[in-house]
């Protein structure tokens, strides 16, 4: 059995057909992108290097500004807000019995439904006329201009958007809190309740550092998905007004496939990926800890 | 108080607030699915009334002017194809990964574990600009194979670990019968996963069924756009007719939600465990 293990031929076999579309479609192109981003290109004429002019331009061009702040809010925004939110439902949720699956089922349903429709959804119910300034009309109040405003540092479209983005995914922060923490055995919470805890200090002191593991897990998901951050934007606000709700992803689209600027978006790419390796990173060595025997 | 009251409360305000959470989650779908049967005029004369009938033109415009039709035909052929060589092309990755005895193994899988954390952004140009090279561009085929790679890393990563928890004895006793490694995997070792597909085929599905920026970037041809870019397209700034609008955001999201609606439980315990062990 051992040599029909160890066949050099057959592992080949197996491994042959995804490690080379892997490398082909996805590493060669990450170094040429690389490339690209030290490149004068425009898809028709031959590439030409031009060392670092095109990030000597990122850190003159206003909307890539307004692009780095918006994907760095939301990165914040998303960690927090999913941690706090994820983890308060997943403990009200191991906390019921009754309706528990259906709970789950409703908070969980939009994780599945595509971005792009529940983006335009949204984007009619804080549109001008429709929606929520419908129900204000009816009251006699005239509503704001919901994804058009544009004061404050953090304008009030960028926390709509957040808010939908939270609306969307907390349901995957949930489910994974809520995974780990029905993997909790019940002896421990008996053992604090008799050490005097009640529920919401058996909460701190059982439940969240048994967790920390998945913690690290579901804010690095969190922290990719709001760096990649595309869908909900380009379809409430395509980036507008005047670039204010632009993030890096919708910057590189325009740049690179408006305007066929393709070592400039390259550029905008490579800041992209360092930055999800760099946050990773981070999650990781500050997040984890010991783990615990359960 | 007394302890039971106490409690008792506690969990009224728990369901107060989930059943304002819920409400949350389902007012603006029923929103929109209730202003899809109304005429334009409707909407803006009468906002929270029920519709007066049902008025199904909006969605047979979506269907055919919207080209909605078609792009849901697109969406299934490109999603059901990736969904099929994924989990061929992924699990024979990650038998080898698992089963097979050679000592790059473990770096094989962090090369394909790598994959998850590098967005799609980063490659779209170098992919975009060699796909118009060999005519790939426009065409099905060059959206299937970026998806199916995108795909593979989830896969290989909940496959691998499927394979190594197989027991031991029933590979032996199948080399005993004089099975040939190709047996053991399609006979043996892919029919005792069978979970572990569900969930990665689920997990890829959803994922593909709902992308929209490759399918943007890769296909301009109307009549080859998917889903998303069909609907996103539709629903713009150009249109003036929201019912029809609505009505396209329906057809896109109504198939997923019957789904969802039956197999709910097994759905999301299925992409939890995906999650979980991504």
């Amino acid at each position: 059995m051992d040599k029909l293990l160890r066949n050099k031929k057959t592992i080949i076999f197996f491994l042959a057909p995804g490690l080379i579309l892997f490398t082909v479609v996805l590493f060669i192109p990450i170094c040429q992108s690389i490339y690209y981003s030290f490149c004068e290109y425009n898809g028709l004429a031959a590439s030409k290097f031009i060392g670092l002019r095109n990030y000597k331009e990122l850190l003159k061009d206003k909307s890539m500004m307004f692009a780095l702040k918006n994907s760095l809010f939301f990165l914040v925004f998303s960690c927090v807000s999913q941690l706090i939110m994820g983890l308060f439902l997943a403990a009200l949720l191991t906390n019921i019995n009754k309706g528990r699956n259906l709970f789950k089922n409703i908070i969980y349903l939009p994780c599945v439904l595509s971005s792009t429709a529940l983006g335009l959804l949204w984007m009619f119910i804080f549109s001008p006329k429709l929606g929520i300034n419908q129900v204000l009309e009816k009251f006699g109040i005239e509503g704001p201009l919901w994804l058009m405003d544009t004061s404050g540092t953090i304008i009030l479209p960028m926390w709509i958007i957040g808010f939908v983005a939270l609306w969307q995914y907390v349901g995957q922060s949930m489910m994974l809190y809520m995974a780990q923490i029905s993997g909790i055995s019940k002896s421990l919470y008996e053992a604090s309740y008799i050490d005097g805890c009640n529920r919401a200090k058996s909460f701190i002191y059982v439940t969240m550092p048994l967790i920390k593991p998945m913690v690290a897990t579901a804010m690095s998901l969190n922290a990719i998905g709001a760096l990649k951050f595309f869908d909900l934007i380009f379809n409430m606000t395509e980036g507008g007004p005047n670039h204010r709700t632009e993030v890096l992803a919708t910057h590189l689209y325009q740049q690179g496939f408006k305007y066929n600027k393709y070592g400039y978006a390259s550029a905008i790419g490579v800041v992209l990926i360092v930055l999800c390796l760099v946050v990773t990173g981070l999650i990781n060595k500050f997040v984890k800890s010991e783990n615990y025997e359960m | 108080m007394s302890d039971k009251a106490k409690s008792t409360s506690v969990k009224v305000g728990i369901y107060i607030f989930l059943i304002l959470m819920a409400v949350i989650y389902i007012v603006p779908l029923l929103w929109v699915f209730i202003v899809s049967f109304k005429t334009n005029a409707e909407i803006f004369s009468a906002p929270f009334s029920l519709p007066k009938s049902f008025y199904l033109d909006n969605f047979t415009f979506a269907w055919t002017a919207g080209r909605l039709g078609k792009a849901t035909l697109n969406s299934f052929i490109v999603c059901g194809i990736t969904l099929i060589l994924n989990l061929l092309i992924g699990s024979m990755a990650a038998f080898a990964i698992g089963r097979l005895r050679f000592k790059l193994a473990k770096p094989c899988l962090t090369f394909f574990l790598l994959g998850m954390m590098i967005p799609v952004h980063c490659v779209l140009i170098p992919l975009f600009t060699r796909f118009a090279k060999i005519g790939l561009s426009n065409s099905l085929l060059g959206l299937i194979i970026p998806y199916l790679t995108f795909s593979l890393p989830i896969t290989v990563y909940i496959m691998t670990g499927f394979f190594e928890s197989m027991p031991n004895e029933l590979i032996e006793s199948a080399c005993i019968d004089g099975a040939t490694i190709y047996d053991i995997f399609f006979k043996v070792a892919l029919p005792l996963s069978r979970t572990g597909l569900f969930v990665t085929g689920l997990m890829t599905f959803v994922g593909n069924w709902n992308e929209l920026l490759m399918a943007m970037v890769f296909i301009s041809d109307e009549a080859k756009k998917t889903l998303p870019v069909s609907l996103s397209k539709f629903v713009g700034p150009y249109n003036t007719n929201y019912s029809q609008m609505f009505a396209a955001i329906i057809i896109a999201i109504l198939p997923t939600i019957v789904v969802y609606c039956t197999f709910s439980n097994q759905i999301v315990d299925g992409l939890t465990a995906g999650a979980v062990k991504g």
